[in-house]
């Protein structure tokens, strides 16, 4: 009953039973109490609800325009409005297919009789009378302070030896135990992304300085400054070592986020380091000339060989020349990137899966 | 003006005494749905009387229907029928009636598991939602 406790509209397409018609038990649909956010949406126990799936014997009818009828499961009676369709309407004219001459054609004749039958057979599904069993689908609605369905679909079903009603009926007590009396768990949800988040949003910030500022090398001092938003508790870092002892558990997470970040940077290819040393110089893939010479001059002299005419060079064959020539460092994710950036700029081909080729204009 | 629920009762809560009172019935002003199911075993169409019948703990227990709302009726003696109405004391007669809206003949409907699973939503009320057993109690009890 409380404003607060409700889950904010923005959140209910999280709730998988709101997009569901729920089969709740009709007291229920009629004891839901009505959202304060959204009109015509009620909340049982957590969870939003506005459609709802119904199995119930018709108690009451009143036919007019529209077909109103009451349903009745055996825990409470609701109001279901059952539009009539068409062919329903057309029932008048059903006199006219009756009056064909019989010396028409056997073939005309027989289909008059086959439409016939059809729309009869129509009718019959949507016909409804008091005592049979009825499921309705449909929104919940609230009209002159009494709860009642705007059927979407509605039908009879035929259930001579009750199966269908004792098989709902425990559904539907399954589905509550299961699904409807138990409470909504989102918190979870947000819990467990924040470590993957944070890395994410790392690297992310990572590649896109690299971009901008068109860096083609750098060392993780550089850069650290950048991460600093994602901890905006840590200070500056002094160089005498005299950061406060408070501080400092921050700023070693800071620098364990860069070290991740610049792992996986190196994974996927987009920084490697040439030479490994004491001192940490990343080179970015992107941006290094050498690398993309290096790389493009390999093909080309391989290409010209007859060994490799035909089908071209084999990735693994660029990437062992790579290292001999340029860097013991090249990961095979780096030059994967450069074969990339040089075939979007056509100097090189792919003969077939990770066969390349240079091209010859 | 919506009819009341039709609950479920088993036929042997028919007879019983919380459903005999007829005092209450028409004190309270309204009278109470509700469905059940036994076997026919008689039908006199003249008087738009019928009788179900079961057998419960080696005991047969007896609800005579009145079937002026639902007929033309096709009965089928022996046949089990499922039937919703209302409670309703008639002078001169043991016991109480039930004014039949609609009597569905179900042959052939599993008893037992009807049985079984009428009990499990009753336990399910009862623990779960004991307001709205209370509900459903009271309206039981203001026959």
């Amino acid at each position: 009953m409380d404003p607060a406790e409700e889950l904010p509209s923005m959140l209910w397409g999280l709730d998988p039973i709101f997009s569901a018609f729920a089969r709740l038990h009709v007291t229920d649909i009629l004891h839901m109490r009505e959202s304060c956010q959204v009109p015509d949406i009620y909340f049982y126990k957590s969870h939003p609800i506005h459609k709802v799936d119904v199995l119930g014997t018709v108690v009451y009818k009143r036919e007019r325009e529209d077909f109103f009828c009451y349903g009745d499961d055996g825990t409470g009676v609701i109001n279901c409005l059952c539009w009539k369709n068409d062919p329903m309407k057309e029932e008048l004219d059903s006199g006219k297919y009756g009056g064909k001459p019989s010396d028409d054609l056997q073939h005309s004749f027989n289909l008059a009789v086959e439409v016939k039958k059809l729309k009869q057979a129509q009718q019959t599904h949507f016909r409804l009378e008091i005592g049979e069993l009825l499921r309705v689908r449909g929104q919940v609605k609230t009209s002159r302070q009494q709860r009642e369905m705007m059927a979407s679909t509605y039908y009879k079903v035929n259930d001579p030896v009750m199966a269908v009603q004792i098989e709902w009926m425990s559904d539907v007590l399954q589905l509550y135990r299961e699904f409807y009396d138990k409470p909504l768990h989102l918190q979870n949800i947000s819990a467990s992304e924040s470590p993957i988040t944070s890395l994410s949003k790392a690297t992310q910030i990572i590649k896109d300085f690299l971009e901008q500022k068109a860096v083609s090398k750098f060392r993780p001092y550089d850069i650290q400054d950048i991460l600093q938003p994602l901890f905006p508790s840590c200070p500056e870092v002094a160089p005498a070592g005299q950061e406060p002892v408070a501080g400092s558990s921050t700023c070693q997470q800071l620098h364990v986020l860069l070290k991740e970040a610049l792992q996986l940077l190196q994974d996927e290819g987009v920084v490697y380091r040439k030479v490994k040393s004491q001192d940490e110089v990343y080179f970015v893939t992107a941006q290094d000339k050498d690398l993309l010479m290096a790389v493009k001059d390999i093909i080309r002299e391989d290409s010209k060989r007859e060994k490799y005419q035909e089908k071209g060079c084999h990735i693994l064959h660029i990437l062992s020349s790579v290292r001999q020539r340029h860097s013991m460092n090249v990961s095979k994710a780096v030059l994967e990137l450069v074969l990339k950036s040089l075939e979007c700029n056509s100097d090189i081909i792919s003969t077939r899966d990770n066969y390349f080729t240079y091209f010859i204009i | 003006m919506l009819p009341a629920v039709a609950v479920y009762y088993f036929p042997w809560e028919v007879n019983s005494g919380a459903l005999q009172d007829g005092e209450s019935v028409r004190t309270f002003g309204s009278k109470t749905n509700f469905a059940h199911f036994s076997r026919l075993t008689q039908y006199e169409p003249e008087k738009s009387r019928a009788s179900l019948t079961t057998q419960h703990a080696s005991k047969e227990h007896h609800v005579v229907i009145n079937t002026s709302f639902v007929e033309p009726f096709n009965p089928i003696i022996g046949a089990q029928y499922i039937v919703l109405g209302e409670i309703e004391t008639a002078q001169g007669v043991d016991g109480v009636r039930v004014c039949a809206r609609v009597l569905n003949c179900v042959d052939g409907v599993n008893i037992a598991l009807l049985q079984k699973v009428i009990n499990e939503q009753r336990s399910f009320f009862r623990e779960r939602r004991p307001d709205l057993w209370s509900l459903l109690q009271r309206s039981r009890a203001c026959l």
